[in-house]
């Protein structure tokens, strides 16, 4: 059976898991009926134009594992921030590992999306905020939708500051290969309040794994939200990640993306400008080689005066790798005074390796500042020439040139266990042991 | 008190397109409505010979099975192709033979159109064909070029004198089913230019194509072809109008240009069709396809001033096949009202060392919406790429919209492709020191924009550089700072 | 030739200047001095016709007719010249371009012919070497990447050019070393006539020694509190501008 009938067929057994009485069922069921009749989206798609998931669509996937595994903390320590104290929410094949997470009621929530869901509690907010931002036009993300059900649900009430990152984890272990997954993460940040997030996927097997996700992020007045996405996965693990963010007056949200690696990711970024003096910010390293295929596909939606937007992203690819960078900036005919920045610099390694770029803006107001800028090329020669001269052989000074030219990325990186762990990550692609810290 | 910016927009409006005259020649005129019977007709008019009436024909079945774009950041009503009459020309009795014989009211027009026929076009060096309606009616300077071996002429003309030439050529770099209006034009063109420049020789003066629209409720589908043999140089000027109708007319023309190893052709574009009125009623679709094939060390170069036009959809583009060749796009594209347009280039890198630059000035005032959409693509075998990019846009008013959509795909690490966009309008304080030294606000403005384009308009022709200038004047006039 | 009577202006409901009076005379030097935010370069805005400002109240005359209503293309024609404290860039379009444009432009608003290309070539060396501008600096952009000092020169070549009846030069010793300095001075000087005048504001008194004020006034809080001659910029640059405050 094709994957889109399989799904579409086994909703049936799906809702039998579940509370349909919720009034969220509703919105499954609307999203279930957008799904059957857009499918999955093709190349004929310009937002599409560059990623085909053919090749991961013909998977024989099993959809909705609910066999608890367990692993060993000392077999997945190194895909922890483990040198510093977090909060933790993990999944095991999409079930919930109480042994490997430290989640919290104390101040905050840090918790499971499934009981958000059917818990009374969360009702009110939920309904407020649950699908609020995700479009109900995105087919991949109406399927999550129809599928959502399990995930993180972070609630940070004003003026609250988290004290520590939390880090939301989802690990495949191949024991139902290949594997279908559809986490769905909510995350709202009240008044004033902060949160450091770090999000994961990984594979622990070859077994192929396909991950749709979406994450709604809510950043109420003032609010600040740092969310890190490490996505260093292994080439038969695949990721369609969906990341709609709404941010009311004075708030700053920013989203670094690190993709360094797994079979087709996909990151679709979202930014929906809902008042005046915004801070949006988006950077992305991507490090690519084999047959690796990364995506980016970002949005800023500015619909206010008065805001910024900050776009930079990197992208480093050798081998077969393709790279996409899809970045829109629209500026709606009230949003006087914005001022957007878009960034796109490339390296190809070889000539195997393949980038589409394709920064756009589209802009309805006559009081802005808005450029964006993107480069293809290599590494300086003469720059490479130089530090051989002074003795570094010819691939660790590639690599730290290549480190160079992706660093200020990482400048902006708030944690800085996470910094060294991404900087250790980069230098392993680059196949390259300094030595010393970059 | 001071002239207010809403005065300025409200005298502006009432300034009427200047060249939207009609002249009352008697034509024949084809009935509406396209079938493969009416490909016949146009093939028969013009004396085709069989491989040209069979070529037409086929692109016609191949347009039937083709979808209309929608693509493009562009609105508007999708005409209907079956409204439309495919043929009109002047009723003549012979060919022209000299300009003496040519109707009076025709050479009228063209002095409204501010195209001179006489001497003094001699002394600037510049040959003109005109195409009005769809056929070509004066060809100047025929002589003098043939002394140099140069073939210029109407295209119909050229498919009786120099079959082989046309043969060869005709579809190489646009074939019939490159897209939608490409396929209908090879199907219904009824004329266009053509010229050939032999091996070695650089074409003494700039050649000049002036088309127009003048008949009613007809499309205009034109076709040129321009070959530069090897190590041949050309300058090509192209300059378009339209009289000021109510209904939407539709032009849809293919533009082919060949260079040899160590040719050079620039083509140089004044658009100016009808734009519509300040409703945004009437006005051409401007669905035009245009494209060069560079062979080694050749050189082709478009520059274009865009300020007519309903709606444009247009990317003049280079193929740069041949090792070391360079392709050049040098870009005004004006929008006012309700205009729309949707333009830019492609640059196709495929031989090894091949170079491009892409310069873009998008302005945009009233309602209009002006997108600028290219596409810079190396391919896996092509070493050293070079391309640089840049695309600025300047917003005049509230009410408009400036987008860039630029495509870059590079399979090849030794390319280096730069791109750059930015996006700005007009300062109260650059109006004010304008102001402060004796200048008003609407030749402010027009300065302004006119050094906002300067690298463009640096790169036409002398003559037409003056009347590019102008007309960007022409086409603000209405918009505010 | 000027005569300011009793002027109040605002800028978005904020009173800026509260009654100034002046008047200038043909041939005379005056400069005008204080602290800063006491409404110097508002004055020179408002004398200049930006319509960013608002006259509440009195009367701007300029060889005997209010001004009041006039726009700033009109005043420029009328011989008023204001170099600006932070000239604007203009990409794009050349130095000679630009003061071509402005020439001919007041030509044609006072019924002349636009001026002969060769003459105005002419005059374009002749000015351009009293300023000691490169040939080469008149081809580029406007003000486009121009250092401080360049951006100053321009203005008084363009002043030159356009001879003016009165000019004011608003801090135009900003920016400047004192090499460019002289050189602007030594332009002002040349160009100054019995039948011009020149209107100079600024924070310190430094200009004052190459540009001699026959008069001297000190601007605060929006009024002319205090006028005398030269001396007092000397007085003023001796003792700051506290014990004026404290006068007042």
């Amino acid at each position: 059976m094709e994957l889109k009938e399989q799904l579409l067929a086994s909703f049936i057994a799906f809702e039998e898991g579940i509370d349909q009485k919720n009034p969220v069922h509703d919105k499954r069921v609307a999203a279930l009926a957008y799904f059957e009749e857009n499918g999955f989206p093709t190349k004929k798609l310009e937002a599409w134009k560059y990623t085909s998931l053919g090749k991961i669509l013909k998977e024989n996937y099993t959809l909705y594992p609910q066999v608890e595994t367990s692993i060993e903390l000392k077999d997945v320590k190194t895909y922890f921030l483990y040198d510093i104290d977090t909060y933790k929410v993990v999944f095991i094949d999409g079930v919930y590992s109480p042994f490997l997470s430290d989640t919290t009621h104390d101040g905050l929530d840090v918790c499971l999306m499934s009981a958000a869901l059917s818990k009374p509690k969360y009702a009110a907010r939920i309904d407020k905020y649950f699908g609020a931002v995700a479009p109900a036009t995105d087919s991949l993300t109406a399927l999550n939708t129809a599928y959502a059900k399990e995930g993180a649900y972070i609630y940070i009430p004003k003026s609250v500051v988290a004290e520590k990152p939390i880090e939301i984890i989802h690990f495949s272990t191949g024991k139902n290969a290949p594997i279908w997954l559809q986490p769905r993460n909510l995350i709202v940040v009240e008044e004033n309040a902060q949160v450091q997030i770090l999000e994961r996927h990984q594979s622990l097997s070859d077994a192929p794994v396909t991950t749709n996700s979406v994450t709604e992020i809510f950043a109420e007045k003032e609010a600040l939200v740092d969310y890190y996405k490490v996505q260093n996965d292994r080439e038969t693990a695949s990721l369609l990640d969906h990341t709609y963010i709404s941010q009311e007056k004075n708030s700053h949200v920013s989203v670094h993306t690190f993709a360094l690696g797994g079979n087709i990711v996909r990151n679709t970024l979202n930014f929906y400008q809902k008042d005046e003096h915004i801070m949006s910010t988006l950077k992305g390293i991507t490090l690519l080689k084999d047959q690796e295929h990364t995506d980016h596909s970002t949005l800023v939606h500015h619909a206010h005066p008065n805001c910024e937007s900050h776009q930079d992203y990197k992208g480093i690819f050798g081998g077969r790798a393709t790279g996409v960078f899809n970045g829109k900036i629209l500026v709606d005919k009230i949003a006087q005074k914005t001022n957007a920045f878009q960034q796109n610099n490339n390296l190809l390694l070889n000539d195997k390796a393949t980038i589409n770029t394709k920064p756009q803006l589209e802009i309805f107001a006559d009081d802005v500042r808005c450029s964006h800028g993107c480069t293809v090329g290599q590494l300086d020669e003469e720059a490479l020439f130089y530090l051989r001269s002074r003795g570094i052989p010819r691939k660790e000074a590639q690599a730290l040139l290549t480190y160079a030219f992706a660093s200020n990325v990482l400048d902006s990186v708030q944690l800085p266990s996470l910094k060294k762990r991404i900087e250790d990550s980069i230098a392993k692609k680059l196949g390259v042991n300094l030595g010393f810290n970059l | 008190m001071s002239y207010t910016e809403e005065e300025l927009k409200k005298e502006l409006e009432s300034k009427e397109y200047e060249y939207g005259f009609y002249t009352d020649i008697e034509s024949e005129t084809f009935p509406v409505g396209l079938n493969e019977e009416i490909v016949r007709r146009i093939s028969q008019k013009k004396n085709e010979p069989q491989w040209m009436t069979d070529w037409r024909l086929e692109a016609f079945r191949i347009w039937q099975q083709m979808e209309e774009p929608d693509w493009p950041n562009v609105n508007y009503e999708k005409p209907d192709y079956q409204a439309i009459s495919y043929y009109s020309a002047p009723k003549k009795k012979d060919q022209y033979k000299s300009l003496d014989e040519v109707d009076p009211e025709l050479l009228e027009t063209f002095n409204k159109l501010g195209i001179s026929l006489d001497e003094q076009k001699k002394l600037a060096g510049v040959a003109v064909d005109i195409v009005m309606d769809s056929v070509s009616v004066a060809t100047t300077f025929k002589e003098t070029l043939a002394e140099k071996g140069i073939i210029f002429c109407s295209i119909s003309e050229a498919i009786q004198e120099h079959p082989e030439l046309v043969r060869k050529h005709l579809g190489t770099v646009v074939p019939p089913k490159d897209n939608y209006f490409a396929a209908l034009n090879s199907a219904v063109f009824s004329d266009g230019s053509f010229c050939y420049i032999p091996k070695g020789v650089r074409c003494p003066m700039e050649l000049s194509t002036y088309f127009r629209i003048n008949q009613a409720g007809t499309g205009q589908f034109e076709r040129t072809l321009v070959v530069a043999d090897e190590s041949s140089y050309v300058s090509y000027l192209e300059g378009c109008t339209a009289p000021s109708r109510d209904e939407n007319q539709l032009h849809a023309a293919v533009v082919e240009l060949i260079a040899q190893d160590d040719a050079e052709i620039k083509y140089s574009t004044v658009q100016n069709w009808y734009p519509g009125d300040k409703e945004g009623k009437g006005g051409v679709f401007n669905f035009v396809t245009k494209r060069g094939l560079c062979h080694t060390r050749s050189k082709i170069s478009w520059t274009q001033v865009e300020t007519g036009s309903a709606v444009t959809w247009k990317y003049p583009s280079c193929v740069l096949k041949g090792d070391h060749s360079i392709g050049e796009f040098y870009s005004i594209a004006v929008t006012n009202n309700f205009q729309q347009a949707d333009t830019g280039t492609k640059m196709i890198h495929l031989g090894n060392n091949t170079r491009s630059t892409i310069i873009s000035k998008g302005i945009s005032a009233g309602k209009s919406q002006n997108s600028y959409r290219g596409l810079v693509q190396v391919g896996s075998r092509a070493k050293n790429a070079r391309n640089f990019s840049q695309c600025d846009s300047l917003l005049m008013g509230n009410a408009c919209g400036a987008h860039t959509f630029p495509y870059i795909e590079a399979k090849n690490n030794t390319a280096q492709i730069e791109h750059e966009a930015t996006t700005s309008k007009i300062g109260e304080d650059q109006i004010f020191y304008c102001n402060q030294r004796g200048i008003d606000t609407e030749k402010a403005i027009a300065l302004i924009v006119n050094g906002f384009s300067k690298e463009v308009l640096n790169k036409l022709p002398m003559e037409f550089a003056v009347e590019a200038q102008k007309l960007l004047e022409i086409s603000l006039e209405g918009s505010v700072g | 030739m000027l005569q300011i009577q009793n002027l109040h202006a605002q800028i978005e409901d904020k009173p800026i200047l509260k009654g100034i009076n002046l008047e200038i005379k043909p041939g005379e030097v005056h400069a005008i001095m204080g602290p800063n935010g006491s409404g110097k370069s508002t004055l020179s805005s408002v004398v200049a016709g930006n319509e960013d400002y608002e006259i509440t109240q009195g009367e701007i005359l300029f060889d005997q007719e209010s001004i009041n209503e006039e726009d700033a293309e009109t005043r420029a024609h009328k011989g008023i010249f204001l170099s600006f404290q932070y000239p604007v860039e203009i990409p794009g379009v050349s130095v000679t371009n630009f003061v071509k444009t402005s020439i001919n432009a007041a030509r044609v608003a006072q019924g002349l012919e636009e001026m002969p290309a060769n003459e105005m070539l002419k005059k374009i060396r002749e000015k351009a070497a009293l300023l000691e501008i490169d040939s080469k600096f008149l081809s580029r952009s406007l003000n486009e990447g121009f250092s401080g000092g360049e951006k100053k020169r321009n203005e008084i070549f363009q002043m030159a050019m356009l001879e003016p009846k009165l000019a004011i030069l608003d801090e135009t010793d900003s920016g400047l070393d004192i090499d460019a300095l002289k050189i602007v001075a030594n332009g002002v000087n040349t160009l100054k006539s019995k039948d011009n005048a020149v209107l100079v504001i600024t924070h310190y008194q430094r200009l004052l020694d190459y540009i001699v004020p026959d008069y001297v006034h000190v601007l605060f809080d929006g009024r002319i509190v205090k006028s005398g001659d030269k001396e007092l910029a000397k007085e003023l640059e001796a003792k700051g501008y506290d014990w004026i405050k404290a006068e007042v």
